[in-house]
């Protein structure tokens, strides 16, 4: 049945609000490219990290940090040109690329990690570059889940790590990164 | 029983808001384009309500150029839910 659409009328008044809301959301674009770079970024942080870890030398330590360093400047990059298009911030997004915060893309990449550590000990670099590229395809379909979940329900899935957060984890991961570097 | 919110009773203020819960942060010319008003009507509001409490506002840059971000804070978000769910109990009760 057809809505008066009388804005006094206290119906109709939460309809537009919440037409409103998905104008809004609705037209968000996810930057070019936005799903395989974050899996490249993702990969090379995971295969830096594994051969660092097992490489145990300062060298090592240092191509871990580099990867750090190349994850969270494609993490930038992709929020930065996402608020540019949009014109909106949206946490949730930032912790699902940052943090891979979805259950399914945390156990992925944690597994894929472990995978890709044991491989770099046992030198089978094979392994490890799977192991990697398993870690971005999974933590990149992961983002895509949470996507497609916040474009059906937007209020129930925008929320996440503030930038704040994220940056104070990101100094925290490289202090770790070159505490171990220090103490190797 | 919570009642109506009388801020956030006004139907371009409950857009506002409404609009607000999808995003964390909203570019204030984006946010004028999704509600269809003036700068003037829109400025107004959003200043009511960060005085309130229910909006934070800040100063920054989008597409190079300077602009004012808006957000919904907790207290906001808060009466938000409070309100809709008042708004469908007088519907309820009414129906």
């Amino acid at each position: 049945m057809e809505s008066s659409r009388d804005p006094e009328d206290p119906l109709t008044a939460l309809n537009v609000a919440d037409d409103a809301r998905r104008r809004l959301t609705a037209g968000l674009r996810l930057p070019t490219g936005f799903y395989p770079m974050l899996a490249t970024g993702i990969a090379v942080q995971v295969g830096a990290a594994a051969y660092g870890i097992a490489a145990q030398t300062v060298t090592g330590v240092a191509v871990a940090l580099a990867g750090v360093a190349v994850f969270l400047g494609v993490a930038a990059l992709l929020l930065h040109r996402f608020s540019r298009i949009n014109g909106v911030r949206v946490d949730g997004l930032a912790s699902q690329v940052v943090l891979a915060a979805g259950a399914g893309a945390s156990v992925v990449y944690l597994g894929a990690l472990a995978v890709g550590i044991v491989a770099a000990f046992d030198s089978r670099w094979w392994l490890v570059a799977v192991a990697a590229v398993a870690a971005g395809v999974g933590c990149a379909l992961g983002a895509r889940h949470w996507w497609h979940a916040y474009r059906h329900d937007p209020a129930a899935h925008e929320r996440g790590a503030s930038p704040r957060v994220l940056g104070v984890l990101a100094v925290v991961a490289c202090l770790g990164c070159a505490a171990l570097l220090v103490l190797g | 029983m919570t009642g109506l919110d009388p801020l956030i009773h006004a139907p371009t203020r409950l857009q506002l808001v409404t609009t607000l819960s999808g995003v964390s942060e909203a570019e204030f010319a984006t946010l004028r384009t999704a509600l269809e008003v003036s700068d003037s009507v829109l400025s107004k509001h959003v200043s009511a309500l960060v005085d309130a409490g229910y909006l934070h506002s800040r100063k920054g840059v989008h597409a190079g150029r300077r602009t004012t971000w808006v957000g919904l804070t907790p207290v906001g978000r808060r009466a938000l839910h409070e309100h809709v769910a008042a708004v469908r109990r007088l519907i309820d009760a009414v129906e």
